[in-house]
Parts: C-alpha cells; structure tokens; sequence
C-alpha cells in the first residue's frame, strides 16, 4: 500500500504530482500508486472531463459533462476544441472558426479572442476552466487532498506557442506545471515498453483534433524519439466535418441560406455527426439524426462505413504521408519497427486501424484504452519527476527547426528538427553602425526556406549593449529549448562580459502581465464560487435558526423581559428577510446569522432553565 | 585550455565528464565550456567507436536529465538542463561525421567552410550534371521517367559520398598538426559532402511528395 504524504497544515500532497491529458475532446487526470499509474476519478465517475464549456445566462460557466449536455438544447452558447485555437492567431484559425458558435476576434498580442454573452475569452482561460475541472475531479478521487503539481501532455507536433499558451492555461488554473511532455511519448511510457530489451516504436496518436507520429528507439529503460512528425490540425473533428458537409449539401434544399450558416444549427449538427461516427466505429451503417422544433426540421441520414470511409480516406492518407516523413527522419525503413502503438479515440475508426496496419505490415497494439494512455504516461513522468525512479530515462526531440531570419529574408537554421531536448545553440551577433546599443532580431520555426514561410515565434531586442565602434560588440545570444520544448533566449556581450537585456514580443502569446491579470480573475471567481457556497450554508442555517427560535418562544416567551423580545424579534425580521427573494451575499448573511444567534442567548438559557426545572419535576424531555 | 575538475567535489570518484558525477549523480558546473570531446571525456579524434558514444550518452543522459532534479531547487534544474543541453549539443557533434570533421578542421586551425568555398575540382564538373537531373525531375511529374531516374542519381551521390568521407578521413587521421595545409584539403572534401546531403534531402522531398502547409 503507498502513502501519500500531507502537510498537515494545508491538507496538500508533498510527493505526488498528477498527469493530465488536455485533449481536444476529452480530457483527463491520473496519478502514480503502487507502483502503476492509474486514472483518477471520483466514485461512480469515469473521470474524462469533455473538453466542453457552457455559458448560462448568469452565473458560473458549467465545465465537461454538464457542457455537453447542456449543448444539446444550446448549442449557442456551448464551446468544443479550444484546444486548436491555442496559440493561434485570428487569421490562422478560419476553417475551425466555422463551427464556433460565438464570434471571433484578436487581442492586441494576436491571440484570439471568443465573444461570449458579452465577455471575451482567450483559449488560455478556457483551457483554464478545462483544467480547473479536471484537477478538482482528480483532488476528489484523492479524497479531498490537494495536488498542485501536474505534467500536462501535448501534441508532439505543437511548435512554442501552443505549447506556452498550456502553460499559460495551467499558470492561470493555479497549477504548477512540473513539465510539458508529448501525448505520444507519454503513450509509450504508459505502455511499459522498456520492458522489452531493445527496440524501435512508431506511435501514432489520432486525437480529436491533433495527429502525431513519433518513432522511438527503446532499449532498457530508455525512451529515445527519433524522429515526430504530425499536423496540430487534423483530427476527428475533421472526420466529423466531412460528414457535417455532405448533410449541409443534402439540407440546402430544406433550410433557408441563413440557417445553414447558423452557428448553432452548425453545432448541432457537428454533435449529430460525431455521433454518427462513434456508431459507425461498431456498426456497419448508422444514422445522422438532426431535430429541430423550432424550424420543423427532422432530417434522417443513412451513412454506410463504406461510404464515410470514401470520405475520411484522404485525412488517414494526411496521416500516413507524416508516417512516411517520420520514418525518413528517423533514418528507418517499415520493415525496422518491431512495434506500432495506437493512441488517441479517433484510433478506434476501423478504418484507421485498417490502413495504419497495412502501413506498418504488423499489428497494433491496443491492449490500453486509447483515451486513458496518455494520461497514464503523464502520471509515469510526474512520477520520474517527483524522484520516484532513476529507471526510466526520456530522451524527447523538438518538433520543428529553430531559425534566425537573416538579411533577404532567408532562415538561417540554428537548431534542427528532431534535435533531441534540452539543447541549445550559440549564435554571435555585432553592430553595424558606430555607438549602436541594440539589435533586433526576428526568430522564426519551421522548415521552409524563407522566414515568411515559417512561423514567427517572436520579435527579440537586444539592448544596453555598450557604445563602441560598428562590428566591435560581440554578443552571444544562446538558444536554449528545455525538456519541455520550450525556448528561452539570453545573450551577453562577450568583450564587456556583460548580459544583454533580451525582450520578447510573443507573437499569438499572452504577456506576463495578461496571464497574471488572468490569473487574479481566476482567483476571483474561485472567491466568488466560495462566496457562493458559504453564502447557501448560511442561509440553511439562518432558516434552522429561525424555525428553532419560533418554537422556542412558544414555550418560553413569558420568562423573557421586553427588551430581550424586542430583540429577538428584530432579529426575526432580518432573518425571514433574509430567507426571502434573491440570495444577499455572504457578509450580510453572516450579519444576520450573528444578530439572531446573540438575540436569542437569553431564550437559549431560559429554554435551557426549563429544560432543568422539567426534569427537576419529573416530566419527560419530549414534553416540555 | 585549462583542465576541469578531475574528481567529483562530493564523492570524490574520477569524473568522466566535466557535467557531472557518473558515480554519485552529483552535477558540476565547467568552469568554461567543454568542448564536444570533453563533455564525453574522450581526446579528440575523427575515429571513433559509435557503440562507445552511445553507452557513453546514456550513462551521462541517466545523471544529467533535468526529468530528475523536478524536485530540486531553481539554481540546480537550471544547471541540470544546462549539462544536459550541453550533453546533446556535443552528441550532435561528434555522432556526425561530417559535423565531427567540420569541428576538428576548425578547432586545429583550419579555414571555416565561409573563408574556404571551394570543392575539389573533379567533384565540380559533375555537380553542374547533377543539379540538371535533379531541375529535371523537380519540373516533371511524378511516376515520369526523370523522377525514375533520382534513383540511380541518389544511389550515385551516396556513394560520392562515401568516397569524400574516406578522404576527410584520410586527411584527418591521425589527427594533423594545428594549421597544417590538409586541413584545407579537408575543408574542400567537407564542402563536397555538404553539398552531397543536401542534394540528397532534396530527392528525399521529393520522393515524399510536397510538403503539407503545416
């Protein structure tokens, strides 16, 4: 049996840390115990957190299941996959934007911006929510006790700001993000692949809206990614709107022009169409179902596997050309990966099974359910990280070349692809004018040739470097991406051995500022939900309260002077009031509560006399 | 180049990289920064037993890797990631051929590939050959004759390849004197075999079709 370690002070876990998988469709928290990582979920419950959130007229947003029901009779006002709009701009997320139900816009640093009942939204805050919830589901399975420390997956194929938009996602839920790791090679970890003595790995890892290849080379202990190669946007949400587009076509001829562009009929039908996958997964055929009262619409579709498998196979052919990519990378032929693995819920579409098996010539493997093993793996790695076993040995790699933009417009690369993590690189930097003290520079990542091509990770300015005559400075300026991929840049001026200030404009980013302004917010809401709480409590109290004083007096009012009455009443106003109408906040309540409570010590204690002189008397309790 | 710390500072064992305690997996802080060689606590040398590096990058991976200090303080993870990325950063290094020659022919002296451009002269006669096969296949469509060729061509340049990386090794080993002419030689036989990988990453891009807009 393991122990998990309190402080007694503030009920908080010393030596634990959590795994959460912040999917696209679901997400979901575990945890290491007894020597195995296992899925946290509180009694009678599965533990996925739908990555869904739903906006109500007044009040808290509702997070997960809850969301997603409540899409069903409002899809207006009800968000799915927030999690391809992290780290994007406004103009990149235009296909995706189609089936939000709420407008769209960009904050000052491009990072985009969801409308909702007259709020704006970043996907940082959302997938704050998403994690808020998913944390307090797993800290309820813990029994109450309080975790603060997490590992969170990501796509292997999410480039620097996606990656910092999670992080900025967790800092804003009041988490500790130990490390960022990749879905798939959490995957292989929840898999226990190093039991085997040596070998290469190809997990593919189909989500619901990322996909990911990695190929690993796993020998004792050892988990080494050769190459990964994927798309952040293709997943079964893409398998959805293929089916979404043929049933637009069909009820073009059904619905007016503006209700096929309405963003709610748009939703509801996403909803109908995922469904209709899900059952196609276990039949041979199924319907796509949409009912809407409110337009007289009940429209019945008939889809056979074989025809959405005509439909999907150009988004599985997507995936094996990045197969193909990884494989090149990893310098491997088919015929050298001794095992496939299977992640991610997209990967139950027989189809997919099918083709990824004709692909790799062998026989996945599915023994671990697809949705639960990447936050398995988490849990493996927070548990490496908490020092729990030096067996383990993750040797990750960076998704996409790091690049300077040089004169003309070219990238010049400074850390290549599939370099494996930490590493860093060194570049020097001078003037080219006399007494200059600052340099720009313009850091880009991707693998086209030209810096346009390429996505723009920020614009850096070096500054304070010393007056001295044109090309004399030199400035090394190191990139350093750590083991969750993530770069930081710091440079010094080598003649004067002074550090360079270096600042960042993040491109499609949150600043410091915004995400500790966000953060504050959080806490306030989490105050307010508080507030709320202690606010219910206290009015049950105050109605307890009251009832008992009315009876009391019933039985006691002739022992009690004026004044004491006079009291009690009062205090009996307040607090029926109180009991009346719209909930006052907690501080009044609490005023009330304490009136009452001091009001009514003199017929505390004449109840209590009475209670002595009946017993004295030789009469039953009950009777008095 | 002054020497690192020769014994670990807690255990007292013999370090076998200035980055860390194979002993004890304590980590230390260079007081310069390690060549790729040092890091690996190997002489510097164009020969060299990959099977040996490897077991090397994993003995250092399991005492550097910032995956086991997530509990430690600020200054140590920093340090941690530091060794690591330094770790890396030497394996690319000497695990590359190429890029282990390119590191020996400028840490000896020799001329960087910007103050030497040139290739060897019998090599630059076929480049203009090969760079019209390849334009003719990057124009014609895939399943066409010019692209059935890139076969034959990519088999011709690995083994050009071959050829430039056994002379850079003949050049190269035993290791020549600081600034010695061969190192020039190197340099035009390492400019041959840059443009070779490039050219075959080509046709690999090709053969894998365009790239998808991600």
């Amino acid at each position: 049996m393991g122990f998990i370690e309190l402080n007694v002070l503030n009920n908080a876990a010393q030596n634990v840390a959590l795994g959460i998988d912040l999917g696209t469709t679901n997400s979901l928290g575990a945890m290491w115990k007894d020597g195995r990582p296992i899925v946290l979920h509180p009694e009678g419950d599965s533990g996925y957190v739908p990555s869904a959130i739903h906006f109500p007229e007044k009040g808290m947003p509702a997070v997960g299941r809850r969301a997603r029901e409540l899409a069903l009779v409002d899809p207006a006002h009800t968000l799915f996959s927030i999690k391809r709009f992290m780290g994007r701009g406004l103009a990149e997320t235009r296909e995706d934007a189609a089936s939000v139900p709420c407008p769209l816009s960009e904050n000052e640093n491009g990072v985009v911006q969801f409308e909702m009942r007259g709020r704006k939204f970043t996907p940082q805050e959302l997938s704050a929510l998403i994690l808020m919830k998913v944390h307090d589901q797993a800290c309820k399975a813990l029994g109450g006790i309080e975790v603060t420390k997490v590992v969170i997956t990501v796509p292997a194929y999410f480039d620097e700001a996606q990656r910092q938009a999670t992080r900025d996602a967790a800092r804003i839920a009041g988490l500790d993000v130990l490390r960022i790791i990749n879905e798939p090679t959490a995957a292989s970890l929840a898999y226990g692949l190093d039991k085997r003595k040596q070998g290469n790995v190809a997990v593919y890892d189909l989500g619901g809206g990322t996909f990911d290849v990695s190929v690993l080379r796993i020998e004792e202990g050892v988990f080494q990614v050769l190459a990964t190669h994927g798309d952040t946007h293709l997943g079964g949400d893409d398998f959805d709107r293929a089916l979404v587009e043929v049933a637009r076509k069909e009820l073009s001829a059904l619905l007016a022009p503006n209700v096929l562009e309405d963003r709610a009929f748009l939703q509801s039908l996403r909803l109908a169409a995922e469904k209709c996958k899900i059952e196609l997964s276990n039949a041979p055929e199924a319907y796509m179902h949409l009912a809407m009262p409110e337009s007289g619409v009940q429209w019945r579709r008939n889809f056979t596997r074989g025809e959405a498998e005509a439909l999907w196979a150009p988004l599985i052919e997507r995936t094996l050309h990045s197969c193909q990519r990884a494989l090149a990378d990893a310098k491997l032929k088919v015929a050298q990966i001794d095992e496939v693995v299977l992640v991610g819920g997209s990967t139950r579409i027989p189809a997919v099974r099918e083709r990824v098996e004709r692909f790799f010539n062998r026989k996945p493997h599915v023994e671990l359910n697809p949705d639960e093993v990447v936050a398995l793996g988490a849990a493996v790695q927070a548990h490496v990280l908490m020092g729990g076993t030096r067996e383990v040995l993750l040797m990750d790699v960076t998704p996409l070349s790091l690049g300077l933009e040089t004169m003309g417009g070219a990238v010049a690369k400074i850390i290549n692809r599939n370099s494996t993590i930490p590493c860093q690189a060194t570049e020097g930097f001078t003037t080219y004018a006399d007494n200059q003290t600052g340099i720009e520079f313009h850091i880009v990542q991707g693998e086209r040739e030209l810096a346009k091509d390429c996505r723009t990770l920020g614009r850096f300015k070096l500054s304070g470097i010393p007056p001295m005559p044109a090309g004399m400075p030199k400035v090394a300026v190191r990139f350093h991406i750590d083991a969750n991929g993530m770069l930081t840049v710091t440079a010094k001026e080598e003649s004067t051995g002074k550090s360079a200030r270096i600042e960042v404009q993040p491109m499609n980013g949150l600043t410091d500022a915004q995400v500790e302004s966000m953060l504050n917010a959080a806490y306030r809401h989490a105050r307010d939900d508080f507030d709320a709480r202690r606010a219910a409590d206290l009015r049950t109290e105050i109605g307890v309260m009251v009832r008992a004083t009315e009876r009391g007096l019933g039985h006691a009012a002739g022992q009690l002077d004026r004044e004491t009455m006079l009291d009690i009443q009062d205090a009996l106003v307040a607090g029926r009031a109180a009991l009346e109408g719209a909930l006052p906040d907690a501080t009044t309540l609490q005023r009330v509560r304490d009136q009452l409570e001091r009001a009514t010590l003199p017929l505390a204690a004449a109840l209590m006399d009475s209670v002595a002189k009946a017993a004295l008397s030789g009469k039953k309790l009950s009777e008095v | 180049m002054s020497a690192f710390a020769a014994k670990c500072s807690k255990c007292g064992a013999e370090l076998e990289s200035p980055l860390g305690c194979t002993a004890c997996g304590t980590l230390a802080a260079p007081e310069r920064e390690p060549t790729p060689f040092e890091v690996f606590g190997l002489a510097p040398s164009f020969a060299l037993d990959a099977a040996q590096l490897r077991r090397k990058l994993l003995r250092l991976g399991r005492v550097l890797h910032p995956d086991y200090f997530g509990a430690a303080d600020e200054a140590t993870r920093a340090l941690a990631e530091r060794n690591s990325a330094r770790l890396h950063r030497a394996h690319d290094v000497l695990a590359d051929d190429a890029a282990r020659a390119d590191w020996l022919v400028r840490h000896l002296g020799g001329p960087s590939e910007n103050e030497q451009r040139e290739m060897p002269k019998a090599f630059l006669l076929e480049v203009l050959e090969w760079n019209e096969q390849l334009e003719a296949a990057r124009e014609s469509a895939p399943g066409s004759r010019e692209r059935a060729a890139l076969a034959d061509l990519e088999a011709e340049l690995k083994q050009q390849r071959e050829r430039a990386l056994s002379a850079v090794a003949r050049l190269l080993e035993p290791l020549p004197p600081s600034a010695a002419p061969t190192l020039r030689e190197a340099r035009s036989q390492l400019n041959a075999l840059r443009y070779l990988d490039n050219t075959l990453a080509q046709i690999e891009a090709l053969a894998l079709g365009a790239p998808s807009s991600h």
